[in-house]
């Protein structure tokens, strides 16, 4: 029980993780003639890893659907960028928050039944 | 890790969007330069970006064996503009030719301001991204506290 909660938040942590760091690359890549904007499917990814179909490959990378192509065939939406920036930036310090305090309440616990 | 390689991405952003500015501002230095080593005026360059495998930290060879995606960005080359020069009539200047004209580089202030205001902003949206990562690694990092 204790394991699947806590692989839980590891997962949820680790996907925001890569999206971050493709978020990070649309920015670098904002001015590049041609590239396209990259992104992982964040629920699928997560019902994937916590429902057990994990298949030892990290998360599959897609690109974002919907977004305008600009003249140089680069469709990076600064934006939409910068909203997940934040996003998942809050998420995660969510997640970290959460994940401590999970950690403390079984401290307590082990430390409770010993006294 | 994940998240580290995520800085060396925006790092490479970051010295992306700086080589065009040095080029950017040395096209402005130059907008009325009439010798140059290369004889003739001189003439307007300007950078060509590609995105780019980071391939700097073992740990991110190792990451993209299995996760692909999630790339940087480095010049792939300085372009030259091959447009003709600017005639001035200028017959006292002593680079004026037989007919008293003489070459300057063909450049457009407004141009250079432009592009130099997004590669202003596109070096910000990267320190962004960057703090924002550094973030979230310091998080991680007080979950073992």
């Amino acid at each position: 029980m204790f394991q699947d909660v806590a692989a839980n938040y590891e997962s949820y942590m680790s996907l925001l993780a890569t999206r971050q760091r493709l978020v990070a690359s649309n920015i670098a890549n904002v001015d590049t003639p041609g590239y396209h904007t990259q992104d992982i499917d964040f629920r699928a990814e997560f019902d994937r890893q916590t429902h057990g179909q994990e298949s030892g490959l990290g998360p599959r990378v897609i690109e974002a659907q919907g977004l305008v192509t600009k003249a140089d065939g680069n469709n990076v939406n600064l934006d939409r960028e910068a909203r997940l920036l934040a996003e998942n930036a809050m998420r995660f310090q969510i997640a970290s928050t959460m994940a401590k305090g999970y950690v403390k309440h079984i401290k307590a616990a082990i430390n409770e039944g010993k006294s | 890790m994940s998240l580290l390689s995520a800085l060396s991405v925006s790092a490479s952003g970051m010295s992306a969007q700086r080589a065009r500015t040095e080029l950017l501002v040395e096209n402005l230095a130059n907008a009325d330069t009439t010798r140059t080593p290369e004889g003739g005026p001189y003439r307007r360059k300007d950078v060509v970006f590609t995105s780019d495998a980071y391939a700097t930290q073992f740990s991110s060879m190792f990451e993209s064996a299995y996760t692909t995606g999630g790339t940087g960005v480095r010049v792939a080359e300085v372009i030259t503009d091959q447009r003709e020069p600017e005639k001035r009539y200028m017959p006292g200047h002593p680079d004026a030719d037989g007919d008293g004209y003489v070459a300057y580089p063909r450049m457009n202030p407004a141009e250079d301001m432009v592009d130099l205001l997004s590669a202003s902003r596109g070096y910000q949206a990267n320190v962004a991204a960057m703090s924002a990562v550094k973030d979230m690694v310091q998080r991680s990092l007080d979950l073992l506290r």
